[in-house]
């Protein structure tokens, strides 16, 4: 885009007019007795990487299929770029590409076949950047799907969704089945589609995933939003897994930190739940004689206990 | 807009291809083993003396009048119910596996993501079996035309022409009533389980309802008789037969696409 007809549009942005990539108001959904998704609200800023995070079964799934309208609503509305997936289904899915969590492809055609099958349903399919994206992530375009690992297969998917660009990315669980290396691939891929201007919409159960890349998230779970802000706003909400290790008897004052919950000292290993700044504790450890030291993300569930219990 | 109209008739055209060979295949080869029999059949007259002794609502009922004649031998050998009743289920199950079956296995998502209509997407598979549905007719009549010029057998090839594409009008109107089921409830075995069950029914309707004075008038509900009950390999058969199975065919394909594009779509 030229830059004075870009700075046109964000002008135009800024003043309201644009309509945003995303908006979800309200979204209920259920299954007959079942209330997948409770009442959602979102809104995803142009360009910005949005992280949606929670447990499996916290309605993730859901709610993006409502976006792809592969769903319909109970209740409420989801709106793309100000259009209706339902009656503007069409148009909506020209600007944008969307993996799914659950991954089933054609198991007799070759990737490269699936992918040129679906570049030129997508339009502007450019063969060329297929065998680019094929080389980067290191997958056989030759191969029948059938013959592909689980991590081969994501990446067909993965390809599937970037061999145009669009203006907005929703990706359910992308990296599921890819090894460390591929998955920093992915991320830095995402990376450069935000820098071109793309907006991404990224679900994932895992939370350092998700913080590694996006500029705000939302924390589903049972079908509500129980956190949202930017990444370190509900980070700050939600606590680590701590493990030290000691040369000598683990020192017992660490149990009285701040910050500190459930502290066991069990000889010398020291090991607890850390909520808020790890400050005070490396204030504490400085001198110890520490031996080697663990600080992690638990899993979501245990992450976000605080935020759960306080919705529950 | 034609690219990707194409593209999405191409898809399941492949998908169908291994499927659709076997039974292309399996046809011709029944066609070819039957009329195999006709030299040896001419032969043995004492047969034909059988057949005529059974009684006249079994001959009826399994197509087995005249048998004698080249026409009463392939109608009573073929197209009275294994022909028509093979074509009908491989309609409907190419039917059910390009609809239901791919959306219940997950893997119509990716298609349904992308920028065509749900109900494009939908008619490019029912396009797609009903294509393969011409081919393997097509393939039964050259096997047809082939064997009955090896092994002798005389019949005009209008008569034939006309039974086969009665045949696939049948067939075409159980895969028309397939994909509603399927568009409507996108669950695989109960389109599966309601399309052969109304095959079977239509042939039992129109095969042994005849023998009670009851039911008779009945058999007339069925589109068997529809499509065989002015015996085609005999006589030309009215246009209304063609029109009765093809509309009602077309009409259902069309529901079955609107309720597919009305509703949520099965996740894996």
């Amino acid at each position: 885009m030229p830059s004075a007809q870009r700075s046109a549009t964000l002008e135009w942005m800024s003043a309201g007019a644009m309509p945003l990539p995303l908006r979800v108001e309200g979204l209920v959904k259920d299954y007959g007795s079942v209330h997948a998704v409770r009442g959602i609200d979102l809104e995803v800023q142009p360009g910005e990487v949005f992280g949606f995070v929670g447990p499996n079964g916290a309605g993730k799934s859901t709610t993006i299929r409502c976006m792809i309208d592969l769903l319909r609503p109970t209740a409420g509305r989801v709106e793309l770029f100000g259009l209706d997936p339902r009656r503007d289904g069409v148009e909506i899915r020209r600007r944008v590409a969307y993996i799914p969590g659950e991954l089933r492809l054609p198991e007799r055609l070759t990737a490269r076949r699936f992918l040129e099958s679906i570049g030129r349903l997508r339009g502007g399919f450019d063969r060329k950047r297929l065998e680019q994206l094929g080389e980067r992530f290191q997958l056989d375009l030759g191969r029948s799907i059938r013959q592909l690992s689980s991590g081969n297969r994501r990446k067909v998917s993965i390809l599937s969704a970037m061999l145009t660009d669009v203006d907005l990315l929703i990706l359910d669980e992308p990296t599921t089945g890819l090894d460390p290396l591929m998955q920093h691939e992915f991320l830095a891929l995402i990376r450069e589609r935000r820098a071109a201007g793309a907006t991404v919409f990224l679900s994932s159960h895992i939370l350092s995933e998700v913080q590694r890349v996006a500029d705000r998230l939302a924390v589903l779970r049972g079908g509500v939003i129980v956190a949202q802000g930017t990444v370190s706003e509900v980070r700050g909400r939600t606590r680590q897994r701590v493990e030290v290790w000691f040369e000598t008897d683990a020192p017992a004052h660490l149990a009285t930190l701040p910050g500190i919950e459930g502290p066991t000292l069990d000889g010398r290993r020291f090991t607890a739940m850390l909520s808020g700044s790890v400050r005070p504790l490396l204030d504490a450890l400085a001198g110890q004689p520490v031996a080697t030291m663990l600080i992690e993300d638990p899993d979501l569930e245990d992450a976000f206990l605080d935020l759960y219990a306080g919705e529950s | 807009m034609i690219r990707s109209s194409r593209e999405l008739l191409a898809v399941p055209l492949r998908a169908l291809r291994r499927s659709g060979m076997v039974w292309a295949l399996s046809m011709a080869a029944l066609i070819g083993m039957t009329v195999a029999f006709w030299p040896a059949f001419q032969t043995q007259p004492d047969l034909t003396k059988i057949m005529e002794a059974l009684p006249q609502a079994l001959i009826d009922a399994f197509g087995l009048a005249d048998f004698g004649s080249p026409a009463g031998f392939l109608r009573g050998n073929l197209y009275a119910v294994m022909a028509p009743l093979l074509l009908a289920v491989a309609a409907v199950m190419m039917t059910n596996g390009q609809t239901a079956g791919e959306e219940d296995a997950g893997r119509m998502e990716l298609y349904l993501a992308l920028p065509v209509s749900r109900q494009a997407v939908f008619i490019g598979r029912l396009w797609a079996s009903f294509v393969w549905l011409v081919v393997i007719a097509a393939v039964m009549l050259i096997a047809q035309l082939a064997s009955d010029a090896a092994f002798g057998l005389s019949i005009g090839t209008d008569r034939l022409v006309a039974t086969i594409v009665l045949c696939l009008l049948l067939a075409a109107w159980y895969g028309g009533l397939t994909s509603l089921v399927a568009g409507w409830t996108g669950r695989p075995g109960l389109a599966l389980g309601i399309g052969i069950a109304l095959v079977v029914a239509g042939y039992v309707i129109m095969a042994l309802f005849p023998i009670s004075e009851v039911l008779a008038p009945w058999r007339h509900v069925s589109p068997w008789d529809w499509a065989l009950g002015g015996d085609p390999l005999v006589h030309p058969s009215e246009a209304w037969r063609y029109v009765a199975l093809a509309i009602p065919a077309i009409a259902m394909a069309a529901v079955g696409t609107v309720a597919f594009g009305r509703r949520d779509v099965q996740s894996a």
